[in-house]
């Protein structure tokens, strides 16, 4: 029993209450969020200390052991994502500051915003399906009213679209969870993983799988993305950004755990699906990332694109192929959100987000033209930056497993994205200034920080890769070895 | 850190000093002279190591990256790094000598050019040295990086960012196929290191990968070495600053591809697959580009076909020497280690003379402002010096003597010949082709070599055409060519020397099967070999080549009926905006931003998906041995619930569908009471209650309810959709209901009130056992509550576009 475990889900609730308290006092606020998010990483990094230590670390809520009460479970993977989650939403908060403006700051901006972290964090750290349902909840109401925060026409009617799709993955949770429920008669993942394991994995219970595939397909976007780019591309950026880093990584998260713990007895089904599905969702995202000549369009896709290359990873249930998903899943949370700030940025000092109404930006503000061109080779993968090495292993993941069709599409789907990006570089940033800084929409005053954060991250991160290699490592042998989990949730010595 | 490895991060360690030295020296000091160092050095540096390569000796360092994946920053020097290592070098400090003078110091952004330039240089460095294929990858991929920034240098000109693009697609899109052949390799192999992949060998020919990881490694190779039919970027990448298309795009980056199938042939060579492959490709490029460069009109051009081309006759050449590893040591072998030699000799040629040509255009066009053939001409003798530059260079391109091209020319035609005569690898039927393409495409190359020289230093001189007076280049800028040309004169009086110390070690490397103890035989190499047939074809060459150039104006038009869609470079752009297009209208297709759409998308998806798992995996199972008996009631209340629901459907009016909806959710609660729970029957009643009222107050302001009307075709769509889902879940949840696989642990909960000093099993449940459950649904009540107040309270002024667009 770890009582540090419940900490990166009630710090956030209890500053996000005081702060709805406290409403007038925007200073107060920015103080207070920063110092949550910054103390659940705090938290985290103890946690990933204690791990390596010590093994997993649970703690039964309420005294009631698994699997009877909800346990929550701090396995490798969960912290560090956990950790990358504070790392990426401090960011975005700084960023917030400078660019959400005083109405939104009003409206309890930063309470829903911690509440959204309550609900990510709760995904990854819970040990109980059910309640990854009501976190979920939390996580989803509050990105509900983020979306359509400030009324605006756009944003109005991407949450109409955003919030229908997602209410109806809900239901169809509840119903996958029932199924399960009324098949094997428990909801705790470890109980859930013996018991399925206990009795094979039969076509039923592949079928029900398959729902709750679908519906973290939903949230994660892979192949069901119909609702993403509409939905991120109405908030404003730092908005947008902490979605496109998170949310859909809560849905990969989910898919991860469900196949990797409880349901891996029959991959020629279930991981083969996903191989599929992640093979179309890369290709089509990666023709949606290049069709168009709007910087929103083209960062929305390429979230799309991200999420089937983390699954074309997850699909081989093989070592090689998660430890890429792992290292890969870092680096697009930080790349994901980095790139999207940036394409703010520039939109906010255009005005426009068609690429063929601006150019040249790079002779005022060179910084942030490089920042970009870094953030562009990053997303594709090129080394020695943080995508490089999850690149790799996914690669040779697929490779290994004979899903070569998986890996080719992998890596000319990184082309297309790098292509895509580029665009965004070469037309905007190239090519003769037209605007000075009189005619500039906006400034970039306060915006460079968060930027020039996450941008040193994803270099530290390509050139050292070995600094985190002993944790992701560890979260790998996890996940490939659920004995480990179940043993320590179910306190089987 | 090891020496080796240290050196390679000279170059990106000064280009971060860079930045600095700019702001702090201009206009004063022009910043080449600070970066004129670092290559200086790290030659001299690299000098040092030819007396033990010579020797037979390799040198190996390791500085450890991610030792836990065995991806380390291994360096080896053995006879082909250390030539690539002084060529890079030796060539890069010309280069920057030369553009001190070419770059202005007061108008150009040089801080730019040199960081570039240095990125470009440690990266080529690390390439050639790196034994780690990953390593190996990384610093390919910076190669094609820094040379797309160099392309685009003068970004503003839109030429520039098309041709930057253009080469970054290919050169990365190659960059990744090799990622994955080097992947492959180190599946069958267990380890990224060339050396141990090199013992291996017999394991790597014998698996069936070995093909796949053959072809995606050429992809690499040929991209970046500008192969047919990937050349297309080279000649746009000819938007370049000179001393760059001298550096990178003649002298050094474009032989990368070069130096991976040298590196590459004691894992490949001695296959068929690879000596068909590599020589054939080669010997069409070497065709391809001499035919293009002829008809070029501008002079960088020009030399942008001639290099690829040249490229292409040092791929054949170690495709053909490749043959050698199939014969093992002996004599049969010797003739095929004589490709080997010409090819790593023929690349050192190269480099010198076009590197010397480079640089003469790059003062033509600096001093009389044009490159274009049409305008230049009777430049020889307002600029001599150059004109004897120009007649060394591109004679030794033609391969005439005295210049160190004639004599690997002669070597490769001897090689040619030679394997025209193989009785392996289904030469008997093909072989004779071998010498007929070397032929053909040396006349050309001779035709070209002519123009270059004679269109633009004889004729007429037209100062009218041309932007600036025409003067003889500073002496800094002439100095760089003039070492390159003398280098060219040079190794033709003592190539042995060259051979001795550099060439042969190389070839001993490339074919390390043939190697005893380091020590390989190649034959020396003398510009005299008697009357053979390689001198007759040479003089025939000559003697064509001079009369295609005297009647070049009768025959030049026969390109024009070359029909101008059907060029690669066309065919390249107009792929380009065609996927554009077409990606356009597949994704607009389906991304119609209809939500129905997307519902029918999902739902769809479920039907098939679960139905046909259900189908497939024997899932659907109906056991009601278990079941309660149906009651009347019960009965009755299900069929009012279906009849409720479809009025909802059917309805005209909105308040006949509330009231539909509410009669709906109390008959549920109805249900709830028969089975004997009478709090959740209230909970619902309050809840139906609540949710009737709200709706019957909100819908009081909203307009009339118009009758929808839509296709037969959208409505039954829409029929079979929802009739699918509700069929598909209700055969699943019917399954489900009959397959019990376990025990409940609900049965924990039942003595609540010892565990928990709760009467009521749910309460327990709810604020106790599942506590957590319930504190974050009351936030996410809470969250609904902001949510609805921000909605009615913040309202602001925005459009149709995200309110960053202004």
């Amino acid at each position: 029993m770890n009582n540090l475990i419940i900490l990166p889900i009630i710090i956030p609730i209890i500053a996000g209450l005081l702060m709805v308290i406290f409403k007038k006092s925007i200073k107060f606020q920015r103080i207070l969020s920063i110092f949550a998010i910054v103390s659940t990483g705090a938290v985290a990094v103890i946690l990933i200390n204690q791990i390596s230590k010590d093994g997993i670390q649970i703690l039964h809520l309420g005294g009631w052991k698994a699997p009877f009460g909800v346990s929550m479970v701090a396995d490798m993977f969960a912290t560090i994502l956990i950790l990358v989650t504070s790392i990426v939403a401090v960011c975005c908060l700084l960023f917030a500051f400078q660019s959400i403006g005083e109405k939104r700051e009003a409206y309890y901006f930063y309470p829903l915003f911690l509440f959204l972290i309550t609900g990510v964090n709760g995904s990854f750290m819970t040990g109980d399906i059910f309640n990854l349902f009501v976190c979920f909840e939390v996580m989803l109401v509050s990105s509900y009213v983020l979306i359509s925060l400030g009324g605006t026409k756009i944003q109005l009617r991407a949450s109409i679209q955003y919030i229908l799709i997602n209410v109806i993955s809900s239901f169809l949770f509840l119903v996958a969870i029932a199924f399960l429920y009324a098949m094997t008669g428990t909801l705790n993942f470890a109980h859930l993983a013996q018991r399925v394991a206990e009795v094979g994995q039969d076509g039923l219970l592949t079928t029900v799988a398959i729902l709750l595939l679908i519906v973290f397909s939903l949230k994660a976007g892979l192949f069901l993305f119909y609702w993403l780019p509409g939905s991120y591309s109405a908030p404003p950026t730092a908005i947008s950004a902490i979605f496109a880093a998170l949310l859909t990584k809560v849905g990969i998260y989910a898919i991860i755990r469900t196949f990797y713990l409880i349901f891996y007895h029959e991959p020629q089904i279930t991981h083969l699906l996903i191989g599929i599905l992640a093979a179309i969702t890369m290709v089509l995202g990666a023709i949606g990332a290049v069709a168009y000549g709007d910087i929103n369009r083209i960062l929305t896709y390429n979230v799309i694109v991200g999420v089937g290359f983390i699954l074309a990873g997850v699909a081989t249930l093989s070592v090689e192929g998660i430890t890429g998903s792992l290292y890969y899943l870092i680096h697009d949370m930080i790349v994901k959100a980095l790139i999207f700030l940036l394409g703010g940025t520039v939109i906010h000092l255009t005005g426009t987000s068609k690429l063929n109404e601006f150019s040249g930006l790079i002779r005022l503000h060179p910084q942030l033209g490089w920042m970009f061109f870094i953030a562009a080779l990053s997303l594709s993968g090129i080394p020695p930056l943080s995508g490089f090495l999850g690149k790799v292993f996914i690669t040779e993941g697929t490779f290994v497993t004979g899903y070569f069709w998986l890996g080719g599409i992998g890596l000319l789907t990184s082309l297309m994205v790098l292509y895509s990006i580029m665009k965004i570089f070469i037309n905007g940033f190239w090519g003769y200034t037209v605007l000075t800084e009189e005619t500039e929409k906006g400034t970039t005053k306060g915006l460079m920080l968060p930027i020039g954060i996450l941008t040193a991250l994803t270099i530290a991160l390509g050139l050292g890769s070995e600094g985190i290699q002993t944790y992701v490592d560890l979260a790998t042998q996890t996940l490939m070895n659920p004995e480990i989990y179940i043993r320590a949730v179910l306190g089987i010595k | 850190m090891p020496w080796l490895n240290m050196t390679i991060f000279i170059p990106f360690l000064f280009a971060l000093l860079v930045p600095f030295i700019y702001k702090k020296f201009t206009p004063k000091i022009h910043t080449g002279w600070f970066v004129l160092v670092v290559p200086i050095l790290i030659f001299i540096y690299l000098l040092t190591y030819i007396p033990a390569i010579s020797n037979g000796k390799f040198i190996h360092s390791s500085l450890p990256w991610i030792p836990s994946y065995g991806i380390n920053f291994t360096t080896y020097i053995d006879g082909l790094s250390l030539i690539f290592g002084l060529l890079i070098t030796g060539i890069g400090t010309l280069v920057v000598l030369y553009s001190i003078f070419y770059l202005s110091k007061h108008r150009e952004a040089l801080n730019n050019f040199y960081v570039y330039l240095l990125l470009f240089m440690g990266a080529m460095l690390g390439l050639v040295f790196s034994d780690n294929v990953l390593v190996l990858y990384v610093f390919w991929e910076l190669t094609s990086i820094s040379s797309l920034l160099l392309i685009a240098y003068w970004y503003e000109r839109e030429k520039s960012r098309y041709g930057a693009q253009k080469s970054m697609l290919i050169t990365i899109f190659g960059g990744l196929a090799m990622l994955a052949g080097f992947i492959m390799l180190s599946i069958i192999t267990d380890t990224y290191s060339i050396r141990e992949m090199f013992t291996k060998v017999d394991s790597i020919v014998s698996h069936s990968l070995f093909l796949p990881a053959m072809l995606l490694v050429l992809l690499g190779a040929f991209t970046k070495s500008a192969q047919f039919p990937f050349s297309i970027w080279l000649p746009d990448a000819m938007e370049a600053p000179t001393p760059i298309s001298a550096y990178l795009h003649s002298a050094t980056m474009v032989k990368a591809g070069i130096y991976l199938v040298a590196r590459m042939t004691p894992i490949f060579g001695g296959t068929a697959e690879w000596f068909w492959i590599v020589s054939g490709i080669g010997l069409i490029t070497l065709l391809y580009g001499s035919v293009n460069a002829v008809r070029q009109t501008d002079l960088k051009a020009l030399l942008a076909y001639s290099t690829i081309s040249q490229l292409g006759l040092i791929m054949s050449l170690l495709g053909i020497g490749s043959a050698a590893m199939y014969f093992g040591i002996g004599d049969e072998s010797e003739v095929y280690t004589v490709a080997i030699l010409a090819a790593i000799f023929h690349l050192i040629n190269h480099s010198t003379f076009k590197g010397c040509l480079f640089m003469v255009v790059g003062i033509i066009d600096h001093e009389t402002g044009t490159r274009d053939i049409r305008k230049l001409g009777g430049l020889m003798n307002l600029m001599p010096v150059s004109f004897t530059l120009t007649i060394i260079g591109t004679f030794a391109m033609a391969g005439l003597p005295p210049f160190n091209g004639f004599l690997s020319k002669e070597m490769f035609l001897t090689a040619v010949l030679n394997v025209s005569q193989m009785s392996v690898f289904n030469m008997e039927s093909l072989g004779s082709l071998f010498p007929i393409v070397a032929w053909i495409a040396s006349i050309f190359t001779f035709v070209y070599s002519m123009i270059l020289v004679f269109k633009t230093f004889r004729g007429k001189y037209r100062p009218e055409r041309l932007e600036k007076k025409v003067h003889e280049a500073p002496i800094g800028m002439l100095l760089p060519p003039i070492v390159l040309a003398s280098l060219v004169i040079g190794i033709f009086f003592f190539p042995n020397i060259l051979s001795n110390y550099l060439l042969k070690p190389a070839v001993a490397s490339i074919l390390p099967s043939l190697a005893m103890g380091g020590e390989i035989y190649v034959k020396k190499i003398s510009a005299w070999h008697g009357w053979n047939t390689e001198l007759y074809m040479t003089i025939g060459i000559v003697v064509f080549g001079t009369l295609l150039y005297i009647y070049l104006r009768k025959w030049i038009r026969i390109y024009l009926f070359y029909p101008q869609s059907m060029t690669l470079n066309n065919m390249y752009n107009s792929g380009m905006e065609k996927s554009e297009d077409l990606f356009q209208s597949i994704t607009n297709r389906y991304m119609t931003g209809s939500i129905r759409d997307y519902l029918v998308y999902i739902f769809a998806f479920i039907i098939f998906i679960i139905g046909g798992a259900l189908w497939l995996l024997d899932g659907i199972s109906f056991d009601h041995s278990q079941d309660a008996s149906i009651s009347v009631y019960e009965g009755g209340i299900v069929i009012s619930m279906v009849i409720s629901a479809v009025a909802v459907l059917l309805s005209n009016s909105r308040l006949t569908s509330i009231v539909a909806v509410g009669a709906l959710g109390l008959l549920v609660s109805f249900l709830f009471v028969l089975f004997r729970a009478p709090d959740l029957a209230l909970t619902q009643l309050v809840v139906e209650t609540v949710t009737t009222a709200l709706f019957l107050l909100c819908f009081y302001h909203l307009p009339q309810l118009r009758k929808e009307i839509s296709k037969v075709r959208f409505k039954a769509t829409n029929a079979i959709i929802s009739i699918g889902v509700g069929v598909v879940v209700t055969i699943f949840a019917l399954s489900v209901n009959g397959t019990k696989l376990f025990d409940s642990i609900s049965s924990f909960y039942e003595n609540s009130y010892e565990l928990a000093g709760a009467q009521n099993i749910v309460n327990a449940i709810l604020v106790d056992f599942r506590g957590i459950d319930t504190m974050l649904e009351i936030l996410v009540l809470a969250i609904a509550g902001i949510g609805v107040y921000t909605l009615i309270k913040l309202r602001l002024s925005g459009g149709d576009e995200n309110e960053g667009t202004k």
